[in-house]
């Protein structure tokens, strides 16, 4: 029997069946010792773990007896960011999770037989606040200790009350075509770009920045010294709300794979045996009765073998990218001969600014001057001119070496809009909106991205093709204007590196 | 760590080309390109400091020993540098990427040439000041040491540093040559004490290279980790073997996650 993963808002009532079960196998798990595989705070730590953050937030203390450090080694801080293994290890963890909450529900007399993990769909219209049992501390009969409550759950304005804007997120990576991009300063594609094991990588994928970045960090929301659980990837498997979120990615995931018969997985052999054919890290979960399920992307990649499915895996109203291009510049539709499929990409820079930027207050902004051959290069694929390439070019905006303290973060970016305005009523010019998740681990000088920061890729082609359609783009720069959803403080600035931009042809 | 596409680059042709034939030069120059005579243990031990060094000054040692230095980085450190100039390469326009890839590379290389400085000298006061095989022990033990130690570790994560680099005019040339001064200090740092044995192992002195310049491209492949005193280095190329080789990968699959992972 397949299991069916429902959206939670529309599951018949704040705590209908699937959710307060949900919470009772959540208690369950938090009530088993750290050193137990299928304890809750165990799983915590397959995604992330640092010591020090959880002995201040109290989910480390001086009583706990730690794991073995063989089950350490083999299970702890495992999550992929920033990798093409982002959706097939996020997709086993949560296969484990819902594992073990299912096999606590049978201990418990529930429904463990047919319990399936419910997922958020933020982008759905009205459902775009936090699920209202995850909201309140207290179980539905009144008693206040709700584990599906997190008091670091800080949201936007900080109060507690979730609600996710829906300016700041959008799905616009079901569009993309490709799983894999070719990354250094291109595409990232849906999925990711080429990485080995990657326990938080520098560049993240379409469906990983949005909507997955976003929506952690502006549920989680906190700053440096208080952070939110889900703002921090080394908290945020602490938070029951995450599995939700995450299956909704899960979700979109699947989504894509059926909206288009060419949106197919990877096929490389290093995609398909995963990280540990190449040497790396094996991917290994804890299941219930004390087995182990080591799994690679290759084993994640049909929802029918694992025995689940989706209640709603319908494709939004989303033009694909290239179509929608070419109507907007006037091209007439693309030849069905596949010839820009065949073609390799060629991903080169067309523009640098001069200097570092430091965002601060209510906003930063910076020229980046473009290279002219390049640019005219540029201006010749979107005229469509005979024997030029068969697709315009995609043009991506890089912010490069992002560092700072604060994960919560959350900035929008906008490209030529003049000066005096209010960016808000410039929608067409606006490149994306940024969540900085994972900003402070990749900032520690000695920790895994030895203080590289992380870098953000943002598709600026309908903007780069608004400016040409208004003769605009012939131009020796384009101005960037960086606006914080909240004034960022001076105590912890976001340090831009270098802001480049990349044409990706072919 | 961001890899490329799984298409090989093209400039890896004249990279490798150059490495390649710094290894030939090696091989077939005779002992490695041996000391020169005036700087060997049994005639330095005869005479003073201050003459030995007066005489291989008026001589072409100097030369010599710079050109063999130069030929053993180029072939066994070089290869440390192909991610950094990959990264030089990918935020560098397509016009200035061959200038840039070049400038890093020489300010990598002229760090590795000043630190050879060091390493011989050093070098040869062990020759000078102990039995040829007491002075290996000592540079073997001291390269153990340096393997375990907490720096070393603070040198490899520097290593991995990718800073923002100037897109433009003389700023993205001074970036890029900064650039590979910095790598290769870190590179040196890491590196310096494997190096050391090189200059004082007699026979068996390329054989010795070649396994120090695959443990160093395999360190080089780990991630930046935490400061401590562990071992370290070995692990990731010992696990592409295992998972290469199905002899051994019962045996690796167990043990080697165990033996090269670092955690709390």
């Amino acid at each position: 029997m397949a299991f069916t993963r429902q959206n939670v808002w529309e599951l018949g009532g704040d705590w209908a069946d699937p959710i307060l079960w949900y919470a009772r196998g959540v208690k369950a798990m938090q009530a088993r010792p750290l050193n137990d595989p299928t304890s809750w705070r165990f799983f915590g730590a397959i995604h992330g773990f640092d010591q020090n953050l959880w002995s201040s937030l109290g989910l480390l203390t001086e009583g706990d007896q730690p794991p073995s450090d063989g089950d350490m080694k083999t299970y702890w801080m495992q999550c992929q960011h920033g990798s093409w293994y982002f959706l097939p290890w996020h997709r086993g963890y949560l296969l484990a999770l819902e594992a073990v909450v299912r096999d606590a529900i049978t201990q418990l007399g529930g429904p463990g037989a047919t319990w399936a993990l419910p997922y958020w769909n933020y982008l759905r219209p009205n459902q775009n606040q936090l699920p209202p049992a995850f909201a309140s501390p207290d179980w539905p009969n009144g008693t206040g200790d709700n584990p599906l409550y997190v008091v670091q759950r800080y949201g936007v304005d900080g109060s507690g009350n979730v609600v996710i804007p829906t300016d700041q997120i959008e799905q616009n990576a079901l569009g993309d075509a490709k799983f894999v991009g070719p990354g250094q300063g291109g595409s990232q594609g849906f999925g990711g770009v080429r990485t080995g094991f990657a326990h938080s990588g520098t560049s993240h994928g379409g469906v990983e920045m949005q909507p997955h970045d976003m929506v952690h960090v502006l549920v989680g929301g906190g700053d440096d010294q208080n952070p939110g659980l889900m703002s921090v990837p080394d908290l945020a498997g602490n938070d029951p709300i995450f599995y939700l979120h995450h299956a909704n990615i899960d979700r979109l995931w699947e989504v894509w794979n059926k909206s288009r018969p060419s949106h197919t997985d990877p096929t490389e052999a290093r995609w398909v045996k995963g990280p540990a054919s190449t040497g790396d890290q094996a991917f290994a979960m804890p299941m219930p009765g004390g087995t182990s399920w080591t799994y690679t992307p290759g084993d994640t990649i049909s929802l029918a073998t694992l025995g689940y499915n989706y209640d709603d895996v319908s494709a939004p109203a989303v033009q694909p990218q290239i179509a929608a291009r070419r109507q907007r510049l006037g091209m007439a539709p693309a030849e069905p001969s596949g010839r820009a499929a065949a073609m390799a990409e060629h991903v080169e820079k067309l523009g640098g600014s001069r200097g570092a930027l430091s965002l601060t207050g209510s906003g930063a902004s910076a020229s980046v001057h473009l290279d002219h051959a390049v640019r005219s290069r540029v201006t010749s694929s979107l005229q469509g001119m005979a024997g030029g390439p068969p697709e315009p070019d995609r043009i991506f905006l890089n912010l490069e070496n992002v560092r700072g303290a604060n994960d919560a973060t959350v900035f929008s970016v906008y490209i030529n809009v003049p000066e005096g305005d209010d960016p808000a009523m410039h929608p067409e010019l606006k490149a994306g909106s940024v969540g900085l998740f994972g900003l402070s681990k990749a900032s520690a000088m000695d920790g895994p991205h030895a203080g590289n920061g992380l870098n953000f890729t943002i598709e600026i082609t309908h903007v780069v093709d608004t400016l040409h359609l208004r003769g605009a783009l012939n131009v020796d720069q384009l101005h960037v204007r960086l606006v914080p959803l909240k004034p960022v403080p001076d105590r912890t600035p976001v340090s831009i590196g270098h802001i480049s931009i990349f044409r990706q042809s072919g | 760590m961001e890899r490329a596409a799984h298409r090989p680059d093209a400039w890896l042709v004249p990279f490798g080309t150059v490495i390649l034939i710094a290894w030939v030069m090696l091989a077939v120059g005779g002992s490695v390109f041996p000391l020169p005579a005036i700087c060997s243990a049994e005639s330095e031990a005869a005479l003073p400091l201050s003459v030995s060094f007066d005489l291989a000054r008026i001589s072409d040692s100097f030369a010599q020993l710079a050109l063999s230095w130069a030929l053993m980085v180029v072939a066994m450190m070089l290869p440390l540098a192909l991610l950094p100039l990959r990264h030089v390469r990918e935020r560098s326009f397509a016009r200035r990427r061959a200038r840039s890839m070049l400038l890093f590379v020489l300010g990598f290389v002229a760090v590795w040439m000043m630190v050879g400085v060091a390493l011989q000298m050093t070098a040869w006061l062990l020759r000078r000041g102990v039995p040829p095989l007491a002075g290996v022990g000592l540079a073997v033990a001291l390269a153990l040491v340096w393997q375990v130690s907490p720096a070393k570790q603070w040198c490899l994560n520097r290593c991995h540093r990718r800073p923002p680099l100037a897109a433009f005019g003389l700023a993205a040339d001074l970036d890029a040559l900064r650039f590979g001064v910095k790598n290769g200090a870190a590179c040196a740092g890491a590196c310096w004490a494997l190096m050391l044995p090189m200059l004082l192992i007699g026979p068996g002195q390329l054989v010795a290279m070649v396994v120090v310049a695959l443990f160093g491209f395999a360190e080089s492949l780990e991630n930046p980790a935490r400061l401590a005193w562990r071992w370290r280095g070995g692990g990731k190329a010992l696990r592409i073997l295992a998972a290469w080789s199905p002899m051994i990968r019962p045996f690796s699959m167990r043990y080697l996650p165990l033996l090269t992972k670092s955690r709390i």
